[in-house]
């Protein structure tokens, strides 16, 4: 059954933009790989700020704690580069000449942005896995 | 009626025939066609709003770089009195704001509202009234917050307005109600363009062009009206919890009444820094748009710049705090920051090369849009390495606040942004004017602008090193800055001279100078389609799009546009129209209905800014009855200009194509519309949790003792009300599209008490254990979540009264219910904000243990 | 006097001197930026020609097809990795000099709180503390812990010669290591922008032999010695001056404005402005505003004559020589 949303006029008119979830035709996996950055980001910045002003002076404990969520997002971001390249036929390629108007075109651009920015994004994990490593407390 | 446009199927167009060709002219060019004489003020077209737009900005833009010119004289030499402190400390402040919020972020807009439908070969965009409504707006706040140096009250604390400098009465006076109400007002208008841009992106391309056909500047526009839909609204909370503080007394920012200034500097810095991307991007949109046209070839790795700019736009939010190095947090926390701000030096290097590699494998043909450019390369690339050096924090110690960080970040703003927009305005001068610009001037106007821009802001890093810091008026000559700033007056005024030659070159009449010929760069995009001399109606009729450079590669299409042999060549009904497309593919989906010129939208602007305006003043009265005007206007602006039942439930396109007249949930314009703004909205309500959970972490007793909490029992009984009041909406929705209008109104006029009643019991809740928002940061916090409900059940209540009006009129009916439709997703995202507010006030205290 | 004179104009505008320079190594922590920037500047003064000459070179170059391959090799080594090595490095380089310039203990503590616009400043003296204003004096080669705070708005406390910045926020405490290296009289300020004469909120951080550091403050830890029947302190006490600020030894004990016990050993007035001469001491009793504009302090345009001479003599001879 149709959702209700979807229901136009008389029952006319072509699908409309219902958003879905990661897989052929759904643009969310291009913002999928930042986001579980900017996440990452958040809750580091969150447990370190918590940690400093509940808990203690030593980082030991949290400097774990952020490598592991790090690694975490990492393991689901390339979860999401396999996506990008299987389901959406993403190729790793410089001189990208995806300007095929077709629908299986439009997938291969989005998984090949999609691949593109989760390796940006593991990169921009490892960064923030960083500062934990350089300082011993708060 | 199709979803896949198959060229090959496609009808062939029906034979010229000059009488029709005339006729169909005739009838679009009075659908189109601006208002007469004085009444243009009412016009909405994107081409009148986006210049005058254009020229407001860089009014502003003159205004506050006359201001630079009077600091810089007053710093030429040692011991100066020429303008005195009090005038000093105004004029920079007003100069950041000023070319901060009615330059940089509304120049983009300008341009985008300019020149966008037209490079989506659209014939406008899809709320012609809402960029009217964003640009009067503008115009006046903008004039309201600059005029006030004009009485002496300009604000004075800077364009940073940090608390308790600002937040103090005692410290600051009228100037920081005028910021803050001046410019809340500009926020609005910059997300309302923000929202408008999002929308005719994603569903006013042109047939056929899929996400992987989208033009470079079109991602760009997203991404950074995505950007500042997600930057602005913590500024907006801040700004509300800094009014409520200077005008009410609440307790956010003093310390002896367990507020903290810092969170005023997150709050601000949150926006502010997403903000200097959000300056930039569209800029280097500029170029990447130009840079093709005269390499006369694609850009090399288009898809990296896409992944670059949405890499750059979702670090840029993890920078913030590298302005905050020297506020003393912990250590670990800088680390995370300064990495993000390294970090985004990464996908900016890739933008850059992408550039020089199209470079390499092109020539590029001389020109005066591609000078500006190479000056952009060179200044931006040095500012952005100043920028990793201030990313450091040890180095940022050392940097912070003096006249490095001037050099570095006008180094960033000028090669970032100024410096491609100038080579923007040559380059597009002739698409809006259809006149060609002097080359001698413009060659003129480059060398002055660069050798001037250097010359004042190169010895500023030296300037900076030698210890002087930011925003002092006067210096003595033993502190040794007398010769640098002497210099950099020098070059600030050779700058100015260089902008002047510009000016003078675009705003020269050349009414009877020859028109340029037709896309006279050869260039690839569709904005160059038009015809010379130009019409109103933008696009002649709608073309079917099946690769990135259209008139490179499909050059055959201007011709068939100008014959009128694509879609919706003609407004039978006098009507303007676009054609929506889905967001992936650009399929077409329906035709949309857009409002023409209207008094509507300038009554409801006007209303609006006297409504901030008089607030500043604490005319409360006036400010109540011009609020009523607002929303006076707005409703019948919403009543007469949108979701109209069409007289037929589809219309012939052209080519075969029969398309829907009306659209409703998430097809319509008007969905994404309320989805984009409410976004907006949580986003900033997200900054109102923020601030209750650094207050919980900053203040160990922030939480009161159990008899100090809201009542939990009336809070549970507010939280079932306004539940009960949103189901009420849902339910209403699903009874009008079976039919039932009576009972539909009937929900929807009885969620209007159910909900107040819900606000009513929370407001007791707080009100029973005497929280007093000017006590303590508790109360005021508990307060203004309250407040934050309260105003959007008035908009609420306003909306369920009118969606049952419109329902009762006809209007909104069984088969045409977008505005109930609308109206549910707005509650929808009440429902959520209403869920977060209980678990903040009446769980997390019981998760804490403090009950 | 703030004046113009030629000679020192010529002696202070070439390049590295200035007591507010980042690059003149008078504090260890300053000597580890030092050692960044350096890195730094020639670091991207290499990049930024190369980056240009790339450019150049781009645009120059005859077009063949074979030059994709230089393309990819300029987007993805230019573009993408090139920078990513050289800017992890320099995070971690960053952080870890950082952490080393940061620390929670020092041989001795100075208290700073920023007021508009002028600074207060507490020793930690054998007998307790020891208030003075303005004036910040640093044993050679010791390490100071500074602990920051403010009374009404943001300000933030700059010794660029020695080391970096902190804020002084009102409500928190915020701390800065500075150890000096260099003899002299380094230039303070008041980096965050703090409202009317926040360009006028200056300091001297001058620094001793620790011998010398210890005489100094045992001195400035005694209370003045003043003769009870002084015409000056009889002038200061009926105007009232006593109910702003402190002159310990006598009966002024007010805690509103500078201390100003030993006033006269000061170098400058003002917040670090103007020398301390006579001439500028009476103006700037008598035309506050005009030397200071907004200034806390309000102006005795009506003192003059003996009784002004007075209280400047007096004032001036608020100093360490007894």
């Amino acid at each position: 059954m149709k959702p209700e949303s979807d229901k136009q006029p008389e029952g006319f008119g072509p699908p409309g933009d219902a958003p879905r979830i990661i897989d052929q035709g759904s643009i969310w996996i291009m913002v999928a790989a930042p986001t579980l950055w900017a996440a990452h980001f958040v809750a580091s910045y969150v447990l370190a700020a918590v940690w400093c002003a509940k808990i203690g002076p030593s980082l030991t404990q949290p400097r774990w704690i952020i490598a592991a969520m790090g690694a975490l997002c990492a393991g689901v971001i390339v979860w999401l580069g396999v996506r990008a390249v299987r389901r959406y036929g993403g190729v790793f390629v410089i001189f990208e000449e995806i300007t095929e108007s077709s629908e299986r075109g439009r997938d291969k651009f989005i998984g090949h942005v999609s691949l593109l920015l989760c390796i940006l994004s593991v990169l921009a994990i490892v960064f923030t896995v960083i500062p934990g490593f350089v300082f011993g407390t708060c | 009626m199709t979803q896949e446009i198959d060229l090959s199927q496609l009808p062939a167009p029906e034979p010229y025939d000059e009488a029709r060709d005339t006729a169909q002219r005739a009838r679009l060019a009075r659908a189109w066609q601006e208002p007469p004489g004085w009444k243009i003020i009412t016009a909405v077209n994107n081409s009148n709003i986006g210049k005058w737009y254009l020229l407001t900005s860089f009014g502003f833009f003159v205004f506050a770089g006359i201001l630079a010119l009077m600091m810089r004289m007053q710093l030429a030499v040692p011991n100066n009195d020429l303008f005195g402190q009090e005038l000093y400390n105004q004029m920079f402040s007003l100069h950041g704001t000023a070319m901060m919020f009615l330059f940089a972020v509304p120049i983009f807009e300008a341009v985008a509202i300019l020149i966008l439908p037209e490079i989506l070969g659209a014939r406008d965009l899809p709320f012609p009234r809402l960029s009217a409504f964003g640009y009067w707006c503008f115009l006046i706040g903008g004039v309201f917050v600059c005029g006030s140096i004009f009485f002496g009250v300009a604000p004075e604390g800077g364009w940073f307005m940090y608390a308790p400098l600002s937040s103090n009465k005692e410290y600051s006076g009228l100037g920081a109600d005028i910021w803050l109400l001046g410019l809340s007002f500009i926020e609005v208008s910059s997300i309302a363009a923000a929202v408008e841009l999002i929308v005719g992106v994603l569903k006013c391309r042109p047939p056929g062009m899929r996400l992987n056909l989208m033009p470079l500047y079109c991602w760009y526009v997203l991404v950074v009206a995505g950007m500042i839909l997600f930057a602005f609204p913590p500024l907006i909370a801040g700004d509300l919890l800094l009014e409520m503080e200077r005008a009410f007394g609440w307790a956010f920012f003093d310390v002896d009444r367990g507020g903290d200034p810092i969170l005023w500097q997150h709050l601000f810095w949150i926006f502010g820094h997403p903000e200097v991307y959000i300056v930039f991007l569209p800029s280097i949109a500029l170029i990447a748009t130009m840079l093709p046209t005269f390499a006369g070839r694609p850009m090399v790795g288009h898809s990296w710049i896409v992944l670059s700019a949405i890499g750059v736009a979702f670090l840029s939010f993890g920078l913030w705090v590298h302005h905050m190095f020297t506020t003393g947090l912990p250590e670990i926390s800088l680390g995370f920051f300064s990495a993000a701000s390294e970090a985004v030096a990464v996908p900016t290097g890739i933008q850059i090369f992408c550039f020089i590699a199209t470079m390499l494998l092109s020539k590029v043909r001389a020109s005066v849009p591609m000078l500006f450019a190479g000056g952009a390369l060179a200044i931006f690339v040095f500012g952005g390495l100043t920028g990793v050096m201030v990313a450091l924090v040890p180095f940022d110690w050392q940097a912070h606040d003096s006249y490095f960080v001037v050099a570095h970040l006008h180094y960033t703003l000028l090669g970032g942004m100024l410096f491609p927009l100038m080579a923007g305005v040559c380059y597009w001068y002739p698409f809006v004017t259809q006149r060609a610009l002097s080359d001698r001037a413009g060659k003129w106007a480059f060398w002055l602008m660069f050798g001037g821009f250097n010359l004042a802001f190169l010895p500023m890093h030296w300037t900076g090193i030698m210890g002087m810091p930011r925003r002092v008026w006067t210096y003595d000559l033993s502190d040794g800055w007398a010769v640098l700033n002497m210099v950099s007056t020098v070059g600030a005024f050779i700058f100015a001279a260089g902008f002047a030659v510009l000016a003078i070159n675009v705003l020269w009449p050349r009414g009877k100078a020859p028109l340029v010929k037709r896309n006279l760069w050869n260039a690839g995009t569709m904005e160059w389609s038009g015809e010379i001399p130009g019409k109103p109606w933008g696009v002649r009729s709608i073309p079917y799009i099946h690769t990135r450079y259209p008139l490179w590669e499909q050059p055959e299409v201007v011709g068939q546009m100008d014959r009128g042999e694509w879609f919706l060549p003609d407004a039978e009904e006098g009507r303007r129209e676009l054609i929506v497309t889905d967001i992936l593919d650009a399929r077409p989906l329906y035709i949309h209905r857009v409002g023409g010129p209207t008094f509507l939208t300038l009554g409801a602007a006007g209303c609006l800014g006297a409504v901030f305006i008089l607030a500043t003043y604490h005319l409360w009265a006036l400010t109540l009855a011009f609020g009523a005007g607002f929303i006076a206007f707005t409703l019948r602006w919403l009543w007469t200009g949108t979701s109209e039942v069409p007289d037929a439930p589809r219309k012939y396109a052209g080519r075969g194509l029969t398309l829907p007249t009306y659209a409703q949930g998430n097809r319509s314009p008007g969905w994404w519309a309320v989805f984009i703004t409410m976004t907006g909205d949580m986003t900033a309500f997200m900054g109102l949790v923020f601030s209750y959970f650094f207050y919980w972490t900053a203040l160990p007793d922030f939480l009161p003792a159990a008899s100090q909490l809201p009542a939990f029992g009336w809070l549970l009984a507010g939280f079932a009300a306004l539940m009960a009041s949103w189901l009420m909406t849902v339910g209403a929705r699903r009874l009008l599209g079976t039919g039932a209008a009576r009972a539909a109104m009937a929900l929807l006029v009885g969620a209007v008490p159910v909900g107040a009643a819900g606000l009513a019991a929370w407001i007791w809740s707080a009100h029973s254990v005497g929280l007093d928002p000017t006590a303590h940061s508790y109360d005021a916090m508990v307060w203004i979540l309250i407040l934050w409900m309260g105003l959007h059940l008035l908009l609420n209540s306003v909306m369920h009264l009118y969606v049952a009006a419109r329902i009762r009129a006809g209007i909104c009916n069984r088969d045409y219910r977008a505005d109930l439709m609308n109206l549910t997703l707005f509650s929808h995202f009440l429902a959520l904000t209403g869920i977060v507010i209980f678990a903040l006030l009446a769980l997390f205290p019981l998760l804490m243990g403090a009950a | 006097m703030r004046k113009f004179t030629f000679l020192t104009a010529a002696l202070l505008l070439g390049g590295c001197s200035g007591r507010h320079n980042w690059l003149s190594s008078a504090g260890a922590e300053a000597d580890r930026v030092e050692g960044l920037f350096w890195v730094l500047l020639i670091g991207a003064a290499v990049i930024w020609s190369s980056v240009i000459g790339a450019a150049v070179y781009a645009q120059r170059r005859q077009v063949d097809p074979g030059l994709e391959r230089q393309a990819r090799w300029f987007i993805i080594w230019g573009g993408a990795v090139i920078p990513t090595i050289i800017v992890c490095s320099l995070l971690v380089w960053g952080l870890v000099i950082l952490r080393d310039i940061t620390t929670d203990e020092g041989d001795l503590t100075v208290r700073v709180d920023g007021e508009r616009w002028w600074w207060r400043v507490t020793y930690d003296g054998p007998d307790g503390d020891v208030v003075t204003a303005n004036e910040i004096r640093l044993p050679l080669d010791r390490t100071a812990l500074f602990r920051l705070t403010a009374d009404d708005v943001i300000h933030s406390f700059w010794v660029p010669a020695l080391g970096g910045k902190m804020d002084m926020t009102p409500g928190r405490e915020t701390t800065l290591a500075l150890t000096p290296q260099k003899l002299g009289s380094w230039g303070g300020l008041c980096a965050e922008y703090c409202g009317g004469a926040h360009a006028l909120m200056r300091f001297d951080a001058v620094v001793m032999e620790p011998a010398d550091f210890d005489a100094w403050l045992a001195a400035e830890a005694a209370p003045a010695q003043v003769a009870g029947d002084d015409p000056g302190l009889a002038v200061f006490l009926e105007e009232g001056c006593g109910a702003c600020h402190t002159i310990r030894g006598t009966q002024a004990a007010g805690p509103v404005g500078p201390d100003l016990t030993h006033v006269g050993a000061r170098a400058r007035l003002g917040a670090g402005i103007y020398d301390m001469t006579p001439e500028n001491m009476a103006r700037w009793i008598t035309d506050t505003h005009a030397m200071k504009p907004e200034a806390d302090m309000p102006p005795y345009p009506d003192l003059s004559g003996a009784r002004l001479d007075a209280l400047v003599s007096f004032l001036l001879n608020l100093d360490h020589a007894e």
